[in-house]
């Protein structure tokens, strides 16, 4: 049985909103994870434009994440899927995978 | 949602609006009779009245899931005489006939059911009716659905959005102008529509008119210019009300004709700027600089004629030398007018540069320019404590929920305490 | 169509100024004449009828109305009339004649919102300063300040601003100006307000012994059912203003009673809640000192700064833990930024069994409510 961390779909359409998850790897995106460890916004937001240094700001994107419980699930074997291991290469809980090169 | 709450007189129902009709049912309104009336008839009459005006906008359903009971009110407290006692002597003795009666506390009573519809006061598009950026708050729901709101610098297209204590709305500064200016006249409309197909048309006529234009004028006599431009900007800033409006816009039309005519003469590259900035800013500099040249000429000689500190002045000019043949010419012109310019004369001609640039005459605008406020306006100008507002910028800032205090109510309604207390009440009982 | 033609000809009776070109040459026909009503209505192929109301309205537009048309710059110009604002010259206007208890108050003046920008910004004044020097409450400064701010960035920036309606609308609402030279600055609003708490609405039976004396403190332990205080707490409290230092010092220190969701901090006295606590020790120092200015000065002088650097302490905490708890990525090859936020998913934050409503994430398992009648749809906040 593999472990993995992953995300799982939720919000309304063209709303999406994820919950990164560990569960089993062969059950279901919406079925009950073992544990919820963070969330994950991917619609950005932008700056506001209330302040000066705000101007040239780049939008952003939200994550919550427990690193406490991230570091125990990759500690036990966890996997993460790839979107995962992105935002979790960003939090520096792995190593960030080399980016992949497409052909021209 | 469709507007089905029209201001007719027929009703006579009390709108948030500056129309005149609500201003005459706002006169002609009389407290309803509660004589031969069952105490359900007074509530619901009452609740009829008052709905009409606060939050006509909501449905029933929403706005009673909005009502709270609760009434937010504060006293001012005196710190001389939170300092005088600890409070026990208030306490001391209370029933045996020590209580003094008619105390320094003795205060108004506090309006609690003015308050009763203090929940709507949140809402965005009352807020900005109340700020003055809206003259009806259906208005301001507009400018919330058409994407004109920002909420602390975010688009904000819900005008139900309630506003949290600090939350700053900013509403485009252009609409506002059109919410409360003047609307155009038949005649501006006309302009405006002549402006449009001119500028549809091909542009090259104009900039084969305009140079011949500029000919002319240096032809003219530089004095005669500046003092026609003396004239119409005190025609311009003279408060008298003889004045016809149409005459007054013909006089600024022609100052701001004569002001380009000065500026064409002074630089050869603002001829062609057509922005009122620019020229305000030239113009400015222009007179900076010949105040700066006069000073010291009143100093050296008052009796000095024309012709001297023109020459005078003009001998500076040539002397500096690294000015343009353009620009040494306006200074000559400019020189020989400033000696008669007073002091007056040239705060009047300042003030009237300041409006020109500010309150311009715009076509292409949706309101009448130069602006000027609304008909009627005066009469709804009004802005609570709890907001503050920056209208320079359109822009204001919810700093708290409103409250009442001893003797007012910080809740704008047009209504007395006979009907705002059986409304509060009609919304105290639960018949949902 | 036939309303636009009669409004015209009355506004033009009336001030045969204002509107456009051809007012002139229709002025001189009188509103109130009835023939020239009928005239009107035998040509017009669109006559609306002209309603009682409709026309009781215009004459009184045109009568007793017609100074609420334009408004004299400095003056209100409301319903209730010019007449009554002579007799109470002191108390602020009544936009509404129906309404004895709404008032239209003053608003700060140009030079006064400059003033505060400047003591705020450039002179480097606290808040709490700012606001008992010049009679403004501590929001108001602090939204001064921003909206100033963001004034004189819009003016650098060239965007449009709305001078002429700014100025219209300070001629015709009442303002606060900036004192002189020399001058009192007149106070703009109350700035030691005490919101009504929501416990103090009960009333409340409870004997004391005529020996005992009943104070304010004790007031606020009654109110929020808390046991009354030991004697020996009791009597090293001299006065209630003696509580404030140690709360300013830390907000937590008040006591709590009651269990659970019943649980409440126990109400302070009124000298502890009003925003400027510490005017009522300056009042106090005064009784105790009446002929040594000075030391009262210094004194007051060395509260405030005491209270300003808590403050200042406390919100630069705040700011840290809010900062250190975010982490910001930029990620070169990305046109977003990301924020990472530590958070905590244990048995308290989501519950005993990992559906808790409060918890971070959406949750499987518990109905979403976000389409149910009545339930709030739109953005409850928006981040400043």
């Amino acid at each position: 049985m593999v472990l993995r961390i992953r995300l799982a779909r939720f919000g309304n359409k063209h709303t999406p909103f994820y919950n990164i998850v560990v569960a089993q790897a062969r059950s279901a995106r919406g079925a009950k994870p073992l544990e919820v460890i963070g969330t994950y916004n991917p619609i950005p937001k932008k700056p506001t434009n209330l302040y000066d240094d705000n101007a040239n700001a780049r939008p952003y994107k939200e994550i919550a994440l427990d690193r406490a419980r991230a570091k125990y699930w990759l500690g036990v074997g966890a996997q993460p899927s790839d979107p995962v291991w992105k935002l979790m290469g960003m939090a520096g809980l792995v190593e960030p995978k080399p980016t992949t090169f497409h052909k021209a | 949602m469709r507007n089905r709450a029209s201001t007719s007189l027929s009703k006579g129902k009390i709108r948030q609006s500056w129309s005149k009709y609500n201003l005459y049912n706002l006169q002609r309104f009389r407290t309803p009779a509660t004589a031969n009336r069952t105490f359900f008839q007074q509530k619901w009459t009452a609740k009829a009245t008052s709905r009409a005006y606060h939050g006509e906008q909501v449905r029933e359903g929403q706005w009673k899931r909005m009502f709270s009971k609760r009434i937010r009110s504060v006293i001012p407290m005196n710190t001389t005489d939170l300092a005088a006692d600890d409070g026990s002597k208030e306490s001391a003795g209370r029933g045996s006939g020590l209580s003094e009666s008619g105390g320094r506390n003795r205060s108004r009573p506090i309006p609690y059911t003015q308050m009763a519809f203090a929940p709507l006061e949140r809402r965005l598009d009352v807020a900005i009716f109340r700020s003055l950026f809206a003259s009806s708050t259906r208005q301001a729901r507009q400018f919330v659905i058409h994407g004109a709101v920002t909420v602390n610098g975010q688009k904000m297209r819900h005008p139900s959005y309630l506003l949290n204590p600090g939350d700053l709305f900013q509403v485009d500064p252009d609409r506002v102008m059109y919410a409360t200016g003047a609307p155009k006249t038949a005649f501006e409309r006309r302009e405006t529509r002549q402006l449009k197909q001119k500028s549809d048309d091909a542009e090259g006529e104009e900039a084969e008119a305009k140079p011949e234009a500029t000919e002319k004028d240096v032809k003219e006599n530089a004095r005669d210019s500046l003092r026609a431009l003396m004239s119409q900007a005190k025609t311009i800033m003279s408060t008298d009300k003889d004045v016809l409006p149409a005459k007054r816009k013909q006089e600024l039309r022609g100052f701001q004709k004569a002001v380009r005519r000065v500026l064409s003469r002074s630089d050869t590259s603002t001829v062609l700027t057509d922005s009122l900035e620019a020229q305000f800013s030239e113009l400015t500099l222009l007179l900076k600089a010949k105040r700066t040249e006069k000073k010291p000429a009143k100093e050296s000689k008052k009796e000095a004629k024309e012709e001297t500190t023109a020459t005078a002045t003009k001998s500076e000019e040539t002397a500096s030398g690294a000015l343009s043949e353009a620009f040494q010419a306006a200074a000559e012109g400019g020189a020989v007018d400033t000696s008669e310019l007073t002091d007056e004369e040239f705060d009047i001609l300042k003030r009237a540069l300041t409006q020109m640039r500010d309150n311009p005459i715009d076509h292409s605008k949706p309101y009448a320019t130069p602006w000027r406020p609304r008909d009627y306006m005066s009469a709804f100008a009004f802005i609570p404590r709890y907001l503050e507002v920056n209208q320079n910028i359109c822009a204001a800032v919810y700093l708290r929920h409103p409250v009442a205090r001893p003797g007012s109510a910080e809740v704008p309604t047009p209504f007395g305490e006979s009907i705002s207390t059986p409304a509060y009440g009609w919304y105290l009982k639960r018949r949902w | 169509m036939a309303q636009r033609i009669q409004s015209r000809r009355v506004s033009n009776a009336l001030l045969p100024y204002l509107t456009s070109s051809q007012s002139s040459s229709t002025s001189s026909i009188s509103s109130t004449c009835p023939s020239s009503q009928l005239f009107s209505r035998q040509f017009s192929a669109t006559a609306a009828p002209q309603t009682k109301l409709r026309r009781q309205m215009f004459q009184w537009l045109s009568t007793e109305g017609a100074t609420l048309k334009h408004h004299i710059p400095g003056e209100t110009n409301y319903l209730s009339g010019r007449a009554e604002r002579d007799g109470d010259s002191n108390e602020a206007p009544r936009p509404f004649p129906g309404n004895r208890n709404f008032l239209s108050e003053t608003v700060l003046s140009e030079e006064l919102r400059n003033e505060v920008y400047v003591r705020v910004v450039e002179k480097k004044k606290s808040l709490r300063a700012v606001s008992v020097e010049l009679g403004i409450d501590m929001k108001r400064i602090a939204a001064v300040v921003r909206l100033v701010e963001m004034e004189r960035r819009q003016r650098a920036q060239g965007k449009p601003l709305a001078l002429p309606y700014a100025r219209a609308v300070h001629e015709m609402i009442p303002t606060t100006p900036l004192a002189q030279e020399g001058e009192r600055q007149p106070f703009h609003e109350p700035i030691n307000d005490l919101p009504a708490h929501p416990s103090t609405g009960a009333q409340i039976f409870y004997p004391v012994p005529e020996s005992r004396s009943f104070t304010r403190v004790d007031a606020g332990r009654v109110f929020s059912g808390a046991p009354t205080l030991e004697k020996a707490v009791a009597d090293k409290i001299s006065h209630p203003s003696d509580l404030v230092d140690d709360i300013i010092e830390n907000p937590n220190s008040i006591e709590w009673v009651g269990k659970g969701k019943n649980a409440r901090q126990v109400l302070q006295p009124a000298d502890v809640r009003i925003p400027h606590p510490q005017l009522v020790k300056l009042e106090l120092d005064r009784k105790a000192f009446p002929n040594e200015r000075r030391t009262v000065a210094q004194r007051h002088a060395e509260r405030l700064e005491k209270q300003e650097a808590a403050e200042k302490q406390r919100r630069e905490l705040a700011q840290a833990r809010r900062e250190k708890s975010i982490q910001h990525v930029e990620p070169e090859r990305s046109r977003f930024e990301y924020r990472i936020q530590d958070a905590k998913f244990t048995k308290e934050t989501v519950g005993v069994d990992g559906r808790a409503p409060w918890a971070p994430g959406r949750r499987y398992g518990i109905p979403a409510e976000d389409r149910k009648r009545g339930m709030v749809k739109i953005p409850t906040r928006v981040e400043a």
